[in-house]
């Protein structure tokens, strides 16, 4: 597998990727950074030196919680999942997002 | 900061351990996963691991990182206060040390108090689940009046424990007294599971066993107390024999400290039960008819209420208890863990004057504080607008004030415990002394000791060091960040930021404390001089009052007093009862105090007969017909005052004939008797324990229970102590008392003592930060005053501005403490517990509040003085040019 070399994440769009991510599910940080990368088509590649961090700025938040669960390797894992106030900042931010990526584009388009 | 995130840190501080190992956990979970991605992708097993490793990154830098997210927040703000705080002090530890040692003084007074209820009513004995121990009372409740009506013996006992099943065992107790080595000693004889039940194991030796009982072993079992006292901790005690008494007994074993054999005080010893015979009490008779204590370990599945009707029950069927009148017999469970009953509303009472004295003690300190702090809040100033200024927001300002107070407050804590230790040892050794030599021994048996700080005394101190920092520290700190920013920045201090009504209350709230507790020990003081010399009425000079413990020893001991030299004369007395009497003239009936006299008793006290004459040698009982009345009833039944030759007829009072207790006993053979009253005679105007208006009836001193007053030749103390020598071989408990006021006088002086040190200490705490405040607010002023004088102004008006600062809150403190003593004096009277305390002081005395107030204004104006001259002589010119 080539290793492409990735731009970095837009800033603060980290949080945002996690959030979206866990919407559907309680997952571990491996499954997030692996669902993100198949999601993004390879584009976007999680610094794992920055997703926990940030798995655990969020949990102190409270934006989500964790909870030991045993995973598909048979081994304890930590999943982590959308709390009501997440969800919450979810909706917000998605929608900022929305309307800052449409204005970007059509900047890009038009300008 | 959320309350998720307070929980996450919570649990971060509680199990530090854990939280690091979840994180390691997770993140080396998150490379096995990585790892067997790469394996499926078919990578060998190292190049799996080396791939997925090499895309992670540094491991502990992102644990690291982890840490760092996670660690925002309250708890490194509170160690940035704190280490801010401590720079605090290190800048101006003056400041800091006075802080500390003010609150100390005063949390480290009310701490004793506390310590004190504590042990009275709070902390339970050392032994095992003492929420199972019940002691068995039996008998109505009748009201105020709690004692059991109904006396239990040995005899009881023993079928209680073998007939009913409501515990899973129990025991038999009784107090008694006896001489060892001479020496009067405190002893509790209990029966041989008394240790077992409990379940508490000696620190040296042994306990007492069931078998000791049986055999009647002559050993005892000392209390740490106990061997302390009488063998100072001497570790060779074990298997010496001491006497009892005149018995040899042998010491088995030692009891730890802190067992308190379930009273507030412990015994020095413990002795089997039957061996009562050994150790005389008033009751005398045999050891199986001697009353006893009974006390249980409820079974742990038996409720107290079902217990009780299940010993009601088998109380109801006993032949020996059917005997009495009222066949249902009640039975009630009270706790027994060696404390007052915390539903005992009279002690709770009397600690509450306590509480409020020593309080106030403390609440001067924090307005010193206040002030101290109020005055540094002006100084801070141009720190606290930096802050605000750079974002800092004001609540989080407001927090690093409170920790700083917090910190000092809980520096005084400690500082506390040590001053409550050193206070109760102080006053314990100066009341020690203070008491008359005849009461020591008796209080020496009390066996009291400094209580020991407990987890509920630290609890109180802590508490007691968060409440002051809000009493001292929230004030100023709000007062503190109540500021304009940009003048601050300026370089402009906010003169007046509203602390001088804050201020004013304080001095006011000080004085007025002050003012209460000095006029409260001024009180006392000259009630204790009142006491002492105090005209009782009765010939105390060469009177002692001689009581017998042993009745069968009465007849030697009357004997030996008979006929020593240096005693004149034999009178008796018996302990007052209560009668209703009623007149052949009219037929309302009274209530009244009764006590037999013999022949000799009138001339021995030195109470004249107003009329009539006294008792004859020959009227020695009752049966005489006889009676004297004391002069002011005599005035209450006969319109002249003289009844003389008049008919009376005198029952005892209607309530007592049910009870059944030893003294009942003899009180219910008493039937309504006439009698012709003989003689008026004078009474005396005030004397403790010697009955004052009522009648008298004929008996002699070879009658049991009377106390013998004798009238002595030479010396009395040595009188005293000589017959004390010579009759405790007869009687051990014997004791021998003086007449005078000598009690009394030395709970007065106790009173005065502990209250001149409560008010001085306030006093000393007003006047300082009297002092302290007006220099500081002169030192602000100073320009201010430049200005005046420049004008013109002349020094009468500087020191009026000076004066006017302080004098009305001294006035109206003075005012308010005054009212405050009266306002408690008038609760006081009218509480019927406390009223009889009006009988010993006055608590209106206008010279203890004309004297008090007088000091007060004294030591104000000599604290309003030195700042007062100071700002006269300011150097207008020099002040201006200053800035």
């Amino acid at each position: 597998m080539a290793r492409h070399a990735v731009p970095d994440i837009l800033p603060g769009t980290l949080d945002l990727l996690i959030l979206r991510t866990l919407q559907t599910g309680s997952l571990h940080g491996w499954a997030i950074s692996d669902r993100i990368q198949q999601v993004s088509q390879d584009v976007l590649q999680i610094n794992q030196g920055s997703l926990y961090p940030a798995l655990h700025r969020l949990e102190h938040r409270g934006s989500i919680e964790a909870e030991w669960a045993v995973s598909e390797l048979g081994r304890r894992a930590k999943y982590y999942r959308l709390t009501p106030a997440g969800r919450r900042q979810l909706a917000v931010e998605s929608s900022e997002w929305e309307r800052m990526s449409m204005a970007i584009g059509r900047v890009m388009k038009l300008a | 900061m959320t309350l998720r995130d307070l929980l996450l840190h919570l649990r971060a501080l509680a199990t530090p351990r854990r939280v690091e190992r979840e994180l390691d956990e997770e993140l080396a979970f998150h490379i096995e996963r990585e790892t067997r991605k790469h394996l499926a992708d078919g990578l060998s097993p190292a190049d799996a691991r080396t791939r997925a490793l090499a895309r992670f990154g540094s491991v502990p830098l992102v644990a690291d990182r982890c840490r760092d997210a996670r660690g925002i927040g309250f708890i490194d703000d509170g160690a940035r206060d704190i280490l801010y705080a401590l720079r605090t002090f290190r800048r101006a530890p003056l400041a800091a040390l006075t802080i500390v040692v003010t609150v100390a003084l005063g949390l480290g007074l009310l701490t004793a108090v506390f310590a004190i209820y504590d042990v009275v009513l709070l902390r339970p004995d050392a032994v095992q689940s003492p929420g199972q121990l019940f002691a068995v009372a039996m008998g109505q409740e009748t009201g105020a009046d709690t004692e059991p009506t109904v006396v239990f013996t040995r005899r009881d006992y023993e079928a209680l424990r073998r007939e009913t099943d409501v515990f899973t065992d129990a025991f038999a107790m009784n107090a008694s007294a006896a001489r060892v080595e001479g020496r009067l000693t405190r002893a509790d004889l209990v029966t041989g599971n008394f240790f077992q039940v409990l379940g508490v194991r000696p620190s040296l030796g042994r306990a007492l066993l069931p078998d000791d009982e049986r055999a009647g072993r002559t050993v005892i079992v000392l209390s740490h107390a106990g061997w302390r006292k009488l063998f100072q901790s001497d570790e060779a005690v074990i298997g010496r024999r001491i006497s009892i008494n005149g018995t040899p007994f042998e010491i088995v074993g030692v009891m730890p400290d802190g067992f308190r054999g379930l009273a507030i005080t412990p015994p020095d010893y413990w002795a089997p039960l039957s061996l009562t015979e050994q150790f005389p009490n008033s009751a005398g008779g045999r050891t199986d008819e001697t009353a006893v204590e009974v006390v249980g370990r409820l079974k742990p599945d038996m409720s107290r209420d079902a217990a009780a009707s299940a010993l009601a029950l088998w109380a109801s069927r006993r032949p020996e208890f059917k005997k009495l009148p009222g066949r249902h017999i009640p039975v009630r469970l009270t706790p027994r863990q060696g404390t007052i009953s915390t539903a005992d509303v009279e002690t709770q009472l009397l600690f509450a004057p306590l509480f409020f004295a020593f309080g106030l003690v403390l609440m001067i300190g924090c307005a010193n504080v206040a002030n101290l702090l109020l005055a540094r809040g002006v100084s801070r100033q141009r720190e606290i607008g930096i802050r605000l200024s750079l974002g800092g927001s004001r609540r989080r300002i407001i927090r690093q004030l409170l920790t700083e107070s917090l910190l000092l407050a809980l520096a005084a804590a400690a500082g506390a415990l040590v001053v409550s230790r050193v206070f109760l040892e102080g006053a314990l050794a100066a009341a020690m002394t203070t008491i008359p030599p005849e009461f020591t021994q008796a209080v020496s048996l009390l066996n009291l000791a400094a209580p020991v700080a407990d987890w509920r005394v630290r609890t109180f101190l802590v508490a007691g060091a968060a409440v002051s920092t809000v009493c001292f520290g929230l004030a100023p700190a709000l007062q503190a960040t109540r500021l304009d920013v940009v003048r601050t920045m300026r370089g402009e201090v906010t003169r007046d930021a509203r602390p001088r009504r804050a201020r004013q209350i304080l001095i006011a709230v000080q004085v007025g404390a002050s003012a209460l507790l000095l006029i409260c020990a001024a009180i006392f003081l000259r009630g204790a001089f009142a006491a002492a010399t105090h005209d009782p009425g009765i010939r105390t000079s060469d009177t002692l009052r001689v009581s017998i413990e042993t009745e069968k020893q009465r007849a030697t001991i009357l004997q030996d007093l008979r006929t020593d030299p240096s005693v004149a004369i034999v009178a008796a007395s018996s302990r007052p009862t209560h009668g209703v009497i009623e007149t052949s003239l009219s037929q309302s009936r009274m209530p009244v105090e009764q006590v037999a006299v013999s022949s000799e008793y009138f001339t021995v006290l030195g109470l004249d007969l107003v009329n009539g004459r006294g008792f004859t040698p020959a009227e020695r009982t009752a049966e005489a017909g006889v009676v004297v009345v004391s002069q002011s009833l005599a005035r209450q039944l006969w319109t002249t005052g003289n009844g003389v030759g008049q008919v009376v007829r005198l029952e005892p009072p209607a309530g007592d004939s049910s009870r059944v207790s030893a003294d009942a006993r003899t009180a219910r053979a008493e039937p309504a008797r006439t009698l012709t009253v003989i003689g008026i005679v004078r009474e005396p105007s005030r004397a403790p324990e010697l009955f004052i208006r009522g009648v008298y009836l004929p008996t002699g001193p070879e009658s049991p229970g009377t106390w013998l007053f004798v009238r002595v030749r030479g010396n009395l103390d040595q009188v005293r102590l000589a017959l004390l020598e010579r009759l405790t071989g007869l009687d051990p408990v014997f004791g021998i008392m003086t007449l005078g006021n000598g009690m009394q006088t030395a709970l007065l002086q106790i009173g005065f003592g502990l209250t001149v040190v409560l008010g001085g200490l306030a006093l000393v705490l007003t006047v300082s930060g009297l002092f302290s405040v007006l220099s500081y607010l002169v030192e602000q002023q100073a320009k201010d005053i430049g200005v005046r004088m420049a004008l013109g102004a002349a020094a009468l008006n500087v020191v009026r501005l000076v004066l006017s600062q302080s004098l009305r809150p001294v006035g109206i403190g003075l005012a308010a403490g005054a009212g405050l003593a009266v306002a408690v004096a008038i609760v006081l009277m009218a509480t019927p517990a406390a009223s009889e305390i009006g009988g010993v002081i006055d608590v209106f005395d206008p010279v203890a509040y004309a004297a008090s107030a007088l000091i007060i204004a004294t030591a104000c104006l000599i604290a309003v003085s030195v700042p007062t001259l100071r700002a006269v002589r300011i150097d207008p010119i020099a002040t201006l040019r200053k800035d």
